[in-house]
């Protein structure tokens, strides 16, 4: 047994859309998300690994662009970073965009933990024409370079060795020298640097002193508190270095630095240009072009809803004949009684799950994966901010909206890259009316075995119509502040086989172990329910609202109130409910329109609820119930009593 | 001029970032500071953002217009 001492904390550091989760999952087997685009990862996920017979808690950090934090999700790299936690810090950097990525590296570098780097896309650097001397690398920062293709696997190996081989004592980063007028102004600093400060953050002075510089505001305050005299000491020196190279206060230190990075980029990468075709560039042109984005997202759209459609029709094709006569077995077997419920009800739930959920669960799933990593998220950005600001919204909401195709929870997470609160905010209250995959189980079984592709695709425009509105309705709760969007662009990149296949199995094997043993328990309870006959309770209470306003019959009442629970409960439980496997004998086209609408507004699961929770508050939640109940109300409401006309 | 008025395909330099110390910072963050060699590669429709291209290393990213609107650019090859 192993003492928890032992174990060595290593933590992954790198600006965002590096390649942190890549090099993570290489190790730890699939754990986490990646995505071509910043701020995939927006909390920090650690894994237990082994390594040489050492153990080693790996932790997977949000990206940062700089040590100087904007958003929650780099905020949180930050803290963990000077929290003193980390033994060793694996720096990442994208080898294409060497000098940016270097800047981190520097201010890493002032920290004095031990460290290595990881030349991530390596491959894609020679592809680019950039040739790194690694050794001169090395060199150069005293701190040991090895280059790493991720996707691939190539070099992590390479990479942990060398990352267990540095240690506190024999670690000697090369210390970048500023200027002489910034360095005399560091001195100067330290002359004065009070030892309860010391002894307070625990931290090397001049780290302490450069994040004062730059005008680092957590530090500033902390600082202020253990001696205010000091702190207003270092400003009167800052705006002095500010007046005397004529710069802003806060840009002083960052412009020293940036000469820093380009001297050292100067020294060890050699670029030559590309010769040939660049058929990236050719795609990406094509894209980013009005015409051509508006192409691509309609096909990407097309693709997402009818492949879901076509290819479940096909998979469900094949599983249900074998699935129905292991049914009539099962049924034979068993005679009357409880225990024949319980056993029908386990069947029916165990079915359902892998019988409708699964087809038309995996094609969105495989779709949305090659979405996230080939970097086509960044672009659908950029093509519809221009439209989005008319409803209060910003391009950067964009990413979160798309990945609640997926899953809402996800999606509310992916809400912390957003810099500022409203933002956060209206885009919080939007994803929960974003048909998630358990919805678009809804609609696909639904909407779109009876009523059609017609229907069927005005129900996903109507869903964005809402949307829409309400995200206009709400932005005029809250002014916009934010100067607009600045985001990076990244490379596209094609996506690999291995990787989509591994996310896909990840988030299958999420529904497998968590969701569909909450399906097969519910459907036990459902049939023990109506056994003793306490769904006719529910059924009664929901009566009002589903026979009175949404004119359904009443036994949709248990499977909407189950619905709560997981979304695709709505739909399994139907056949389960009304008593019959084919609904159109019971439901008419209108109702079937009204049931599909009613379950894609109203209040997502409970896992969506406790997550807003968790992200915004009581409040967020809150108001998210209300908000989904009223319109999804209003919606089916009017929709039950006006399709009369037309369906 | 102003990032704004560049035309699509216009080469320029960067000659001074005004606005928000926290927009200047990320600006800074993603490489775009005072000196940088850029090029317009796009502005996308709906007046929405526009696409820049660091020419020197080839690392691209959107800025809305009313930022590139405090962009003050150096214009070499105006067409």
């Amino acid at each position: 047994m192993k003492k928890p001492n032992d174990e060595i904390v290593i933590a992954l550091a790198g600006q965002p859309n590096c390649g942190k989760s890549t090099i993570f999952n290489a190790v730890a087997g699939f754990k986490v998300d990646t995505g071509n685009f910043a701020g995939t990862t927006v909390t920090f996920t650690e894994t237990k690994v082994y390594i040489g017979g050492r153990s080693i808690r790996l932790i997977d950090l949000p990206g940062t662009y700089s040590l100087s934090s904007h958003d929650t999700a780099e905020k949180v790299a930050r803290d963990y970073l000077l929290s003193g936690n980390v033994d060793i810090i694996i720096n990442v950097l994208d080898s294409s965009l060497l000098s940016r990525s270097l800047e981190l590296t520097i201010q890493l570098l002032e920290m004095n933990i031990p460290m290595v780097m990881a030349l991530n896309m390596y491959d894609e650097a020679k592809d680019k024409g950039i040739e790194i001397d690694v050794e001169e690398l090395t060199g150069l920062t005293g701190v040991k370079a090895c280059p790493v293709v991720g996707v691939q696997g190539i070099g992590i190996r390479e990479l942990f060795v060398a990352a267990l081989s540095v240690t506190r004592e024999e670690f000697k980063p090369v210390i970048p020298i500023y200027d002489r007028d910034v360095e005399e102004c560091i001195a100067g600093i330290a002359n004065r640097y009070p030892a309860a400060l010391r002894d307070v953050l625990a931290m090397n002075d001049r780290f302490v002193i450069v994040r004062l510089l730059e005008m680092d505001e957590e530090f500033e305050k902390k600082v202020k508190e253990i001696d205010g005299a000091f702190m207003r000491f270092v400003g009167e020196k800052r705006r002095l270095l500010a007046d005397l190279h004529n710069w802003p206060e806060s840009g002083v230190l960052s412009s020293h630095r940036h000469a820093i990075v380009l001297n050292l980029f100067e020294q060890i990468a050699r670029v030559k240009p590309r010769t040939g075709i660049d058929y990236r560039e050719k795609i990406d042109h094509f894209i980013t072009n009005p015409l051509g984005g508006l192409l691509t997202i309609t096909v990407l759209l097309f693709l997402m809803f009818y492949s879901s459609f076509w290819l479940g029709d096909i998979i469900s094709r094949i599983i249900d004949q074998p699935l129905d006569s292991l049914g009539s077995i099962i049924k034979g077997l068993t005679g009357g009684g409880l225990v024949a419920v319980a056993i029908s009800g386990l069947y029916d739930g165990f079915v359902a799950g892998i019988g409708i959920v699964i087809p038309y669960l995996i094609p969105l799933l495989i779709l949305l994966a090659i979405m996230e990593d080939t970097g086509l998220l960044p672009r659908i950005a950029f093509m519809v901010d221009g439209i989005l600001h008319k409803f209060g919204l910003h391009g950067t909401a964009v990413v979160p909206i798309i990945l609640g195709y997926g899953c809402n929870v996800p999606a509310i997470m992916a809400t912390r890259a957003l810099e500022h609160e409203r933002d956060r905010f209206i885009t919080m209250l939007i994803i929960p009316f974003i048909a998630c995959s358990a919805r678009t189980v809804v609609i696909l079984a639904l909407a779109g075995k009876y009523l059609g592709a017609l229907y069927t695709t005005a129900i996903y425009i109507g869903n964005i119509a809402i949307a829409l509105v309400l995200s206009f309705l709400l932005s005029r709760f809250k002014v916009d502040m934010a100067p607009g969007i600045i985001m990076d662009v990244p490379r596209l990149r094609r996506p690999y086989i291995n990787i989509v296949a591994k996310k896909v199995w990840m988030r299958l094997y999420e529904f497998l172990a968590f969701a569909w043993p909450v399906i097969a328990i519910s459907s036990v309870v459902l049939s023990f329910l109506s056994y003793i006959g306490i769904d006719k309770l529910i059924n009664g209470i929901l009566s009002p609202l589903t026979s009175g306003l949404l004119k359904l019959p009443q036994q949709t009442g248990i499977t909407l109130f189950l619905g709560v629970f997981r979304k695709e409960l709505t739909i399994l439980m139907l056949n389960a409910a009304l008593g019959t496997a084919d609904i159109t004998t019971v439901l008419s086209h209108s109702q079937i329109l009204v049931l599909v609408v009613f379950a894609v507004l109203y209040v997502p699961c409970v896992a969506t609820i406790s997550t807003l929770w968790k992200e915004g508050g009581w409040r967020i939640a809150l108001s998210s119930i209300c908000l989904n109940t009223v319109v999804s109300l209003g919606v089916a409401g009017a929709l039950a009593h006006l399709s009369v006309w037309f369906l | 001029m102003t990032l704004l008025e560049l035309k699509r395909g216009n080469i320029a330099t960067v000659s001074k970032l005004n606005g928000g110390k926290s927009v200047i910072a990320r600006m800074s963050d993603l490489g775009f500071r005072e000196g940088k060699t850029i090029q317009l590669l796009r502005k996308a429709p709906f007046h929405g953002p526009l696409l820049v291209e660091d020419v020197n290393c080839g690392a691209k990213i959107m800025i809305s217009r009313k930022i590139a609107l405090s962009i003050e650019v150096h214009c070499e090859e105006a067409k």
